[in-house]
């Protein structure tokens, strides 16, 4: 197995490891967790680094286990729509490889090309196409892991429906790598669709997007994305239709309509201008020194987008900010305008305001003077004790991340 | 664990939560709480309880606990894996009694429920406004919300909408100590790890669930069904897969063979043919992309070879053919004294295959099966027809059901699609999972109820202590322990 001294690249959130270990197999990568038990070193995984800045700074860290050279597509069986592949394959060479095919994992986060599926299945990362094809949670269909003792263990399949046993894949999505070290995830694969149509709706306020939202469900139709994006005080909605090109023409046909009868001048946008709609769209998503999750019952989103993210959004600058009116969520983005102190005084405005509506603010990337003075997660959640629990079992030397999660876990 | 209280003692203390009406150990009653819907396993527990609320479930569990008693969940008893089968000494905590719709949230599309709440009532709440619950277990209309949640039921229309993993948005549960804790919520992506995703399909093993929020969907704006027959399920197959390779998600696909065909007609009076196979498909969605797909579909159908392609003049009619379908498990009574029904799983592109491996297994062992199933999802509903009068038949139809389901897992599938492990399944599941694997799934379980007193005897194929490492390639069961007679929890 490949190891190397850490350098300052392989930091997570500025701590440098001591060692990195990069495992080429799936059992080198068991060796890499034998030997991190024998030396009680503390461990995390790092695939494409596109989520490091989630959660907290780790409370030690000795190795990085890189996964990146576990990399293999395993097995793609089309005519099952089913691909299983080693955990540090990128996102982008499975979609190369699943195009082939004609085929697609409908998981759309930022740094596509990057991301590896073991990161997007333990971040949990998501993008617009959420709205249709849910997230990670709702495609994995299993997972073979390394534990923290070093042994290798599987759950789930390479079935779409299977209900055999406790299900560790789902379990492991959003973990952070707190539970276990993910080496091949299986994914349910969709067909690519034969066309695709994004509508822009330009300058809407937040009471526009959801009643524009609200209408397009009472009408049945049925996006595949949809994301409002911030500009100056006003958002621009893009609304993507994906299918056969009969379906698509006339969904965008009629969601047009229903803008119309709002007074919401829509239009079609050509294959280039959707695809600046949805660049801007990632732009906001991947760049910034500060990034912070918003996440609420969607008929919230008025308050979402005049209550919550004003206070983050007037201590940055440049800023910027994405709302998914079907999830509830939303993401704010950008530098830092003056003092640590202005925006974290203002993430605790917007988290008060987010919890007692029964949602969450999490931070994606911060700087450590604001990671300092403000919890990533937020207060730990009710089941806090489980999730403890659970830890205490997967890694009871509290090796696998530690600190980086919920309530310092 | 605490010296056992003596039975007696125990009912009058549960009567006084739950009321006298509501907590039997002997008479009539009790024989419902026997078994599940698998009615060949049956098991006398030691107390029958109905809690009425949460709070009582809490004390109900504490009692229980406290008395050294296992306890074993239950919702409308309609499983079909023993997952609700008792075991000896043990407290059945029954929740049909909990059957509130508390409320509902079509704005965000949710609805909190408690968990004896029947799985249709949740759509007829709510079909009114336009909205519906998606998972549609054949059972629908006699299983619980709560039963639902333990198993990770699926249904006819989970190949486009998922299962119960994919639509509950959170829960209630009553721990071990009677701790009550909520998990989950009406926001997605609570911050921590993805406790529901343990607690779905955990068959009743981490706790007793005493509301749950539930995921609704505003229903497809059109619905397309058509049924089509062909010579054998080789054609049936090929016309699943070609229909799948052409890019079309159906809401639901579903085959059935010859014999299966039979069945359905003896119970329903439908005027199918007498044919090798039928295929029944569901294409739903905004109206102009379902009419392009369905159509295409057809198309499809017809170049495989389908003998007859049916399309329903009206819903009344579309039901019908539904109804055939949903019927067809019961039907099989009506052609053989008895049945048994598998769940394996196989890769959907296998299907012909596997169809003429089981045909071949069948007559090696001079039995008849006749196979139902979810043919888009490969979730293959395999039914085993014997007669138990017959000596040893019973017995050759056990091992013929056993040899599929390790036949599915060689084909790379499953020995579980929807309906659980449960107590029936428990024994294959070392031919699924190693060591290691069983192992790790029993950290969830101890993480939640580390002397593992909810539902014992369900899942592992070992029934070594809570936690222990399993022995090597599982632990063929002491035949008393599968009759039931002894428990080693």
């Amino acid at each position: 197995m490949r190891e190397r001294p850490g350098t300052p690249e392989d930091a997570v959130q500025g701590v440098i490891p001591r060692l990195v270990l990069e495992p080429a197999t799936v059992e080198e990568a068991a060796e890499a967790l034998c030997r991190s038990a024998a030396d009680r070193m503390a461990v995390t995984f790092v695939g494409g680094g596109t989520d490091l800045g989630l959660g907290g700074r780790p409370a030690r860290l000795d190795a990085v286990i890189r996964t990146g050279a576990l990399s293999r597509l395993v097995e793609h069986a089309p005519a099952d729509q089913v691909v299983t592949a080693e955990a540090g394959m990128t996102l982008g060479a499975l979609r190369e490889a699943l195009a082939l095919h004609r085929q697609w994992l409908a998981i759309d986060p930022p740094f596509s090309g990057r991301a590896t599926l073991g990161g997007v299945v333990a971040a949990n990362a998501f993008g617009p196409r959420r709205a249709r094809f849910g997230s990670a949670r709702d495609l994995v269909l299993g997972v073979s892991i390394v534990r923290a003792d070093g042994a290798a263990a599987k759950g789930g399949g390479r079935v779409v429906k299977n209900v055999a046993g406790f299900d560790l894949p789902r379990l492991m999505v959003g973990s952070l790598g707190t539970l276990a070290l993910l080496t091949t995830v299986t994914f349910r694969v969709h067909p690519l669709p034969e066309t695709r149509a994004t509508v822009l709706f330009p300058a809407l306020e937040a009471a526009q997007i959801w009643g524009l939202t609200s209408g397009w469900r009472a009408a049945q139709l049925e996006p595949t994305s949809a994301a409002a994006i911030l500009d100056s005080d006003r958002f621009d909605l893009g609304v993507r239709l994906e299918g056969f090109e009969s379906g698509v023409a006339d969904q965008t046909a009629r969601l047009l309509d229903l803008g119309r009868k709002a007074g919401l001048a829509g239009e079609r946008l050509g294959a280039a201008e959707a695809e600046g709609f949805w660049r801007r769209h990632d732009s906001v998503r991947e760049n910034g020194s500060l990034r912070v999750k918003f996440s609420a019952p969607p008929s919230r989103l008025p308050d979402m987008a005049r209550g919550w993210l004003p206070p983050v959004l007037g201590e940055l600058s440049p800023s910027g900010a994405v709302l998914y009116p079907t999830l509830g969520i939303a993401f704010a983005s950008g530098e830092p305008a003056s003092s640590a102190a202005g925006l974290v005084a203002g993430l605790h405005d917007a988290r008060i305001a987010v919890i007692a509506a029964g949602g969450s603010l999490v931070l994606c990337e911060a700087p450590v003077a604001v990671r300092s003075a403000f919890d990533p997660w937020g207060t730990p959640p009710p089941a806090i004790d489980l999730m403890r629990s659970l830890k205490e079992r997967f890694d009871p030397d509290r090796r696998l991340s530690p600190g980086r999660f919920v309530g310092g876990i | 664990m605490s010296e056992r209280t003596s039975l007696a003692d125990l009912a009058r203390r549960m009567a006084a939560v739950v009321g006298a009406r509501n907590c039997f150990s002997s008479g009539p009653d009790l024989l419902t709480y026997e078994c599940d819907g698998i009615t060949h396993g049956r098991t006398r527990p030691d107390l029958v309880v109905l809690p009425g609320t949460t709070q009582e479930v809490v004390e109900v569990v504490r009692l229980a606990r406290a008395s050294g008693r296992p306890i074993v969940p239950r919702g409308s008893g309609t499983g079909l894996s023993g997952g609700a089968r008792p075991v000896p000494g043990s407290v059945v905590v029954a929740l049909s009694r909990m059957r509130r719709i508390l409320e509902v949230n079509l704005e965000d599309g949710w609805a909190r429920v408690e968990p004896g709440v029947l799985n249709l009532d949740v759509t007829k709440a709510v079909s009114g406004a336009g909205y519906y619950y998606a998972p549609d277990p054949s059972s629908q209309s006699i299983c619980s919300i709560g039963g639902n949640l333990a198993e990770n039921a699926g249904g006819a229309h989970c190949l486009k909408y998922g299962f119960t993993a994919n639509h509950v948005l959170g829960a209630r549960l009553v721990l071990h100590d009677g701790k009550v804790v909520d998990i989950g919520g009406t926001s997605l992506d609570s911050p921590g790890h993805d406790l529901l995703a343990a607690l779905v399909g955990s068959e009743g093993m981490l706790g007793i669930v005493t509301e749950v929020t539930l995921r609704l969907l505003r229903k497809p704006e059109a619905t397309r069904t058509f049924f089509a027959t062909f010579p054998s399920t080789d054609e049936g197959g090929e016309a699943v897969s070609r229909i799948i390779a052409a890019g079309i998600l159906p809401a639901a696909i579903e085959m059935m063979d010859r014999l299966a065909i039979v069945a359905a007609k003896a119970a329903t009076g439908l005027d199918w043919p007498d044919v090798g196979a039928a295929l029944l498909m569901d294409a739903d969605g905004p109206v102009a992309e379902v009419e392009d797909t369905s159509a295409r579909a057809v198309k499809i159908a017809r170049e495989v070879g389908a003998l007859e392609v049916r399309l329903p003049k009206s819903e009344a009619e579309r039901q019908l053919m539904w109804k055939g379908r949903k019927s067809a498990f019961a039907a099989v009574g009506r052609i053989s004294p008895n049945y048994m029904v598998e769940d394996g799983v196989i890769p959907r592109s296998e299907i012909a295959s596997v169809l003429r491996e089981i045909a071949s297994m069948a007559k090696d062992q001079g039995l008849r099966v006749a196979n139902v199933f979810h043919a888009g999802d490969g979730n293959l509903h395999p039914l085993v027809l014997y007669d138990a009068r017959e000596s040893g038949q019973e017995e050759r139809a056990e091992h013929l059901g056993g040899a599929i389901l390790r036949m599915c897992v060689r084909r790379g599938g499953s020995i579980t699609g929807e309906h659980g492990v449960g107590a029936d399944k428990a024994e294959y599941m070392a031919d699924m999972f190693g060591e290691s694997d069983l192992e790790t799934m029993k950290w969830v379980r101890s993480a939640f109820d580390p002397e593992c007193g909810f539902n014992p005897g369900k899942v592992f194929p070992s029934t070594a202590l809570c936690g222990e490492k399993a022995g090597p390639g599982g632990r063929v069961l002491h035949p008393a322990e599968k009759s039931g007679e002894v428990e080693r929890w």
